[in-house]
């Protein structure tokens, strides 16, 4: 499967955050999206998700146009965003369960309970969403979203709140996910976390996608300073530019 | 169609889980609606004809004005948990949510109407148990669920989405609030009867009218 987003412009009002953006997703691929702080990475998972309309360019899937007033194109897609979805007065169990129903399918006992040992919680009470820990949030999160067994993840900063144990399961997750040809999208700033499972790092700057490093067992120090270089050099074209 | 109504099933199972496990909206309801029947107890004498005569305007002002804290939390509530998003990936129609939403409005206000006609009885010392005023009442509701759950979904993007959602939906409600006022007098009172029939035509034509637009529009309303 191909996922892709061709001349993607973004604007809120006349903030332009995204501009003539490409960008090629292939099954079995980690991307890892990097950038700074208000670069664009949230709204283009968004827009890939379709909770956002883009501008204007267009997001296909094979080749065809996604049309994400779809159901069948909305299920595709396996997504995290800041927020958890998760119903804080319903238990870890309760909340997949409504979400497997939702999507339209049957989760039997023995699926939910593999699901949740799958994210580490295999042993916690029965207790309302609201009583656990942030990163068990986050896990119960990641188990919500693999629930369907979505052909592309897009995942906006899935580490946060997970604890090492924590981030070294999600490691576990997204290799199992790519051996299984899952397309995952990554956005996070934990790049010693990614770097051991990411196929190559994206790096958005300034609305567009200005490099694409393949991790050919890249070092993090290495990651750093071609993440540095792009970030640094082209705010210094930028700055002589305008001088 | 079965899976649509199966979704919505689950969507309305959801929210009165929640709300029985938090007891957030019911109680605000619930407590606004007593008060403002003493209230206006204590602030009104009334002869036995008056009253006759203002109770359903009185009861019906009650239950929209404790129904509108309800409303205001329908989709407050998903937005505040960041639920909302999920919801939208997950359900096979978006319309769906509204349908969901709809119904659990209305249910909420049919709990309203159960607590309130019984307390305005014992304290007005006059009995309201009529069926055909109880389903004047639901019929209200149904029409104040459609408006209203469809604007609390506008207006739960904005700022000052509580303040905005009444200013919005009472002059939408004006069909419905004439149409329960004048029936339900009707009833009461004994009076007026030939003219009774075309308020609830009326009211049906809005409550079905109101329900299709909105289950039309509301995948608009809330895309960005």
């Amino acid at each position: 499967m191909k996922f892709e987003a061709k001349q993607l412009c973004k604007s809120y009002g006349p903030q332009r955050v995204l501009l003539n953006l490409d960008l090629s997703l292939q099954s079995g691929e980690v991307v890892c999206l990097l950038g700074q702080n208000g670069a664009g990475k949230s709204t283009l998972i968004r827009l890939l998700s379709g909770l956002l309309k883009p501008t204007s360019g267009e997001i296909t899937m094979d080749g065809m146009l996604a049309d994400f007033s779809e159901a069948e194109v909305r299920r595709k897609i396996g997504l995290i965003l800041h927020q958890t979805f998760l119903y804080e007065q319903l238990t870890g169990a309760e909340n997949l369960q409504l979400y497997a129903r939702l999507y339209g399918t049957k989760l039997a006992e023995g699926d939910l309970k593999q699901l949740m040992a799958r994210v580490g919680l295999g042993k916690v009470r029965p207790v309302p969403v609201r009583s656990y820990s942030r990163g068990m949030k986050q896990r119960l999160t990641i188990a919500r979203a693999l629930l369907n067994n979505p052909q592309i993840l897009l995942l906006d900063e899935p580490y946060t709140g997970l604890d090492q144990q924590g981030s070294a399961m999600l490691n576990q997750l997204l290799a199992e996910e790519q051996e299984n040809q899952r397309i995952i999208l990554v956005t996070t700033h934990e790049l010693s976390f990614i770097r051991q499972v990411a196929s190559r790092f994206a790096i958005l700057h300034r609305g567009r996608i200005a490099e694409s490093i393949p991790n050919a067992n890249l070092s993090l120090d290495e990651l750093q300073e071609r993440y540095n270089a792009v970030v640094n050099y082209r705010a210094k074209v930028q700055v002589e530019a305008v001088s | 169609m079965k899976t649509w109504l199966g979704t919505a099933w689950v969507l309305v199972w959801k929210d009165l889980v929640q709300e029985w496990r938090s007891r957030d909206v019911l109680t605000s309801m619930f407590s606004f609606a007593v008060l403002s029947l003493f209230i206006f107890n204590y602030a009104l004498e009334l002869s036995p004809i008056d009253r006759a005569e203002i109770a359903p305007g009185l009861i019906w002002v009650v239950m929209v004005f404790a129904g509108t804290l309800g409303l205001n939390r329908s989709f407050a509530a998903e937005q505040d948990q960041g639920s909302f998003e999920g919801l939208m990936m997950a359900v096979p129609e978006l319309s769906v949510i509204y349908l969901a939403k709809m119904i659990t409005n209305l249910l909420m206000m049919f709990g309203l109407a159960i607590l309130v006609i019984p307390i305005y009885s014992l304290l007005y010392n006059q009995s309201l148990f009529d069926l055909r005023f109880f389903g004047i009442l639901m019929l209200g509701a149904w029409g104040y669920s459609a408006a209203g759950t469809l604007i609390s979904s506008m207006t739960v993007q904005t700022r000052m989405r509580d303040l905005l959602l009444p200013v919005l939906l009472f002059p939408l409600l004006l069909p419905v609030n004439m149409a329960v006022v004048k029936s339900g007098s009707a009833i009461i009172t004994v009076s007026a009867l030939p003219e009774f029939q075309s308020w609830i035509n009326l009211l049906l034509v809005y409550d079905v009218i109101m329900t299709v637009v909105s289950l039309m529009v509301f995948e608009y309303v809330i895309r960005e």
